[in-house]
């Protein structure tokens, strides 16, 4: 009976967490570029509120870690807090080539590079930077491998 | 006034403290004077002369180099290079850029920020990057580069040459 | 939260960052019950190194990381680069290719302008404009993708020229697009200067006087919006421009709502500039050659970013890598001076003023200024500066 309530219970948690999936955005050095682009889904034309994901600002209530650029030196602790904050179960979206290989900036100075050297990456969104549909497709992606 | 009647009044304002000029191209003129003139030219050209407006401060390594004589290797001579500072005014085409030479080591100037509290971000850029030391600059925290940097490493200078592991933060 | 009466320090982290935790990248307040006395900051959040990083990839290779300082700007920083490895090798490229230059500069300087104004209406409360100028920002999105091929990072220059031409069915949907927008303008025109909420918190706010904005080396949109003719289109024109010309938009006011209308009124001069090139742009090549290896010289290259006077400083040692590229961006120059005016306002004007400069956040990242006498530091994030702005003048 026990195991019959937590598998509901599992599978209600999933349905919440996948329609409505709460995102915080985290921007560890990038151009902007990718930043404006997500910022872009949010708007009219692509408008992804309507599948539920809601953009906000505290690590404490968020499912899932958009993060852009190629992490510098300075971003790095935050970032490393910033999904440590992060309640269970939680899923970062690296969105852009910065996120992993350094794209342009690989080899400089006062970068990282690839986002999975600091934390766990589930979903990579290639591209300098990927189109709105581009990342609202790997999103998608992340929540249907959810649905599993 | 056109752009060569422009920089020729520049070059009027400054040229007590003036040892040189060259003409890196049409529209501009490089003035090179001692970096304890400083003060008193940009308070001529700016703030009395009006000419123009402050649009950069450039650090420079101007390095010479020596060959090893073992390894036949290509090191920067640290008698001999020099750093400079280039303080670029703009006036609508002309550029007239006030030229400072500086040793490696010791590389200090006054800061001009007493008469131009804007410039404290351009200082600060280039005490970080190139370690040129603004004496009485306003703000001296760290203004790019993250808390954790070592001292006395300046990423611009021709000697560094990036760190041995990858950067780990 | 509410200022107390005495000095306070506020510090405000930039960007969605956890307001709790200690900032590398911030914006420092100080506060004598409701009004700033010192405003500093503290940048190195998206320092990456590119200055450095340049002096070890050839020539080419610069210009697509030189492209990448900033998203939002980022065919102004390639165009800078480009017309200054032309000035080193003396070499010029075609007509054809400088006034597609100056196409896409226009419409980079539209989408610009339409990203800044959904972002400063979103700063000031003001949502439904926000969501408007970002639908309506769309259309240039479509056009630049159109002619470049990604809405972003459009990679139009190459050394010695560009690698897009435009046709003729191209042609028809930029004058489609520039008619579309200019009606929207309009719009915004008409809530920017005749919206009571919005005026009460852009008129007579954030002034910065002739005087200062000339001293202080105030640029681009802000300085302009204070009476200061500096355009370096004009002053010192460049690319197309000479052929193109266009006209500098200035206002007396020196407050927030003159830094709106200025950069509103630039919409409208590039809506005509691109039809303008449209409608007479010159036959023949698109790109002339470049040596590998660059002459050695030094220039200086300066173009007007969306943000103001762009200047790079760069020098060659005649081989095929760069000796020394130096970037200014124009928010560096923007911070100085409207932070130094920004003291004796209130803290609830701050996100507004700040968002005023237009800032770039990646040009350079926020930066805010603390003189601090010492009491406690309180933790505001960006969002609840915003708030206590938004609340305060209901």
């Amino acid at each position: 009976m026990e195991n019959l309530a937590q598998e509901v219970m599992d599978k209600l948690k999933t349905w919440a967490r996948v329609n409505s999936p709460w995102a915080i955005h985290f921007n560890s050095g990038s151009c902007n570029g990718c930043d404006i682009e997500i910022l872009a889904t949010f708007t009219p034309r692509y408008d992804v509120e309507r599948f539920g994901i809601k953009l906000q600002g505290s690590p404490r209530h968020a499912d899932v870690l958009v993060c852009t650029g190629p992490v510098t030196l300075q971003a790095r602790d935050r970032l490393l807090r910033i999904y440590e904050q992060m309640p269970e179960p939680k899923f970062v979206v690296a969105v852009g080539s910065c996120g992993i290989s350094g794209g342009v900036f690989q080899g400089c100075y006062n970068v990282v590079g690839d986002i999975s050297e600091v934390i766990p990456v589930n979903v990579y969104i290639p591209g300098c930077p990927p189109r709105p549909e581009a990342i609202i497709h790997g999103i998608v992606e992340l929540l249907k491998s959810l649905q599993k | 006034m056109d752009t060569q009647e422009l920089l020729q009044q520049a070059l009027e304002i400054v040229k007590e403290w003036t040892i040189e000029v060259t003409q890196p191209e049409e529209n501009r003129r490089d003035i090179y004077i001692d970096a304890r003139n400083i003060k008193p030219a940009v308070k001529a050209l700016l703030i009395e002369g009006r000419w123009g407006y402050l649009s950069a401060i450039t650090g420079l390594d101007s390095p010479e180099y020596q060959i090893d004589e073992e390894t036949k290797e290509r090191k920067v001579d640290p008698e001999k290079g020099k750093l400079e500072v280039l303080y670029h005014f703009c006036n609508k085409a002309a550029i007239a850029s006030l030229r400072i030479r500086l040793p490696y080591v010791g590389a200090e100037v006054e800061s001009i920020c007493d008469m131009l509290p804007s410039a404290s971000f351009y200082e600060r850029e280039a005490m970080e990057l190139i370690g040129i030391t603004f004496k009485n600059t306003p703000i001296t925290d760290h203004l790019i580069l993250p808390d954790n940097w070592p001292a006395g490493v300046y990423p611009l200078r021709k000697t560094f040459k990036g760190f041995e592991k990858k950067a780990q933060g | 939260m509410e200022p107390k009466q005495k000095s306070e320090k506020f510090v405000v982290p930039i960007g969605p960052q956890h307001p709790a935790l200690k900032e590398p990248g911030h914006f420092e307040f100080t506060v004598d019950g409701e009004i700033v006395t010192n405003a500093t900051a503290r940048l190195g959040f998206v320092h990456r190194g590119m200055e450095k990083g340049v002096e070890d990839r050839n020539w080419t290779q610069g210009l697509y990381l030189m492209e990448r300082v900033c998203g939002i700007c980022s065919h102004v920083h390639a165009m800078a680069y480009a017309l200054g490895v032309e000035k080193l090798a003396n070499v010029q490229a075609p007509p054809r290719a400088q006034a597609i230059r100056e196409l896409v500069a226009e419409l980079e300087r539209i989408h610009s302008h339409l990203l800044w104004l959904g972002v400063a209406a979103h700063e000031g409360g003001f949502d439904t404009l926000f969501m408007f100028s970002w639908r309506d920002r769309e259309t240039v999105m479509d056009l630049l993708e159109t002619i470049t091929g990604n809405r972003v990072n459009y990679s139009a220059n190459v050394l010695g020229g560009v690698k897009i031409d435009i046709s003729d069915a191209q042609k028809d949907a930029l004058l489609k697009g520039m008619d579309f927008l200019e009606e929207r303008t309009e719009h915004y025109m008409k809530v920017v200067t005749e919206d009571e909420t919005f005026l009460g918190r852009t008129r007579k706010i954030g002034v910065m006087t002739f005087d200062e904005a000339t001293l202080l080396g105030a640029i681009g949109p802000t300085g302009r919006a204070s009476g200061v003719q500096r355009d370096v289109r004009v002053d010192s024109p460049y690319a197309g421009y000479p052929d193109f010309p266009v006209n500098i938009i200035t206002s007396d006011a020196g407050d927030l709502e003159a830094r709106f209308i200025v950069r509103i009124k630039e919409l409208y001069e590039s809506y005509r500039l691109v039809r303008e090139i449209v409608d007479h742009l010159p036959e023949g090549d698109l790109t002339v050659k470049v040596p590998r290896r660059i002459p050695e010289g030094e220039v200086i290259s300066r173009v007007e970013a969306p943000r103001g006077e762009l200047l790079y400083f760069m020098k060659s040692n005649g081989s095929d890598k760069p000796e020394r590229i130096k970037v200014r961006t124009p928010s560096l120059c923007n911070w100085g001076s409207v932070l130094t005016t920004a003291i004796g306002h209130k803290l609830a004007d701050m996100p507004m003023i700040l968002a005023g400069i237009d800032p770039c956040f990646s040009c350079n990242d926020r930066m805010v200024m603390i003189n601090g006498k010492q009491s406690e530091t309180q933790v505001w994030d960006w969002e609840n500066l915003r708030q206590y702005g938004i609340e305060y003048y209901k």
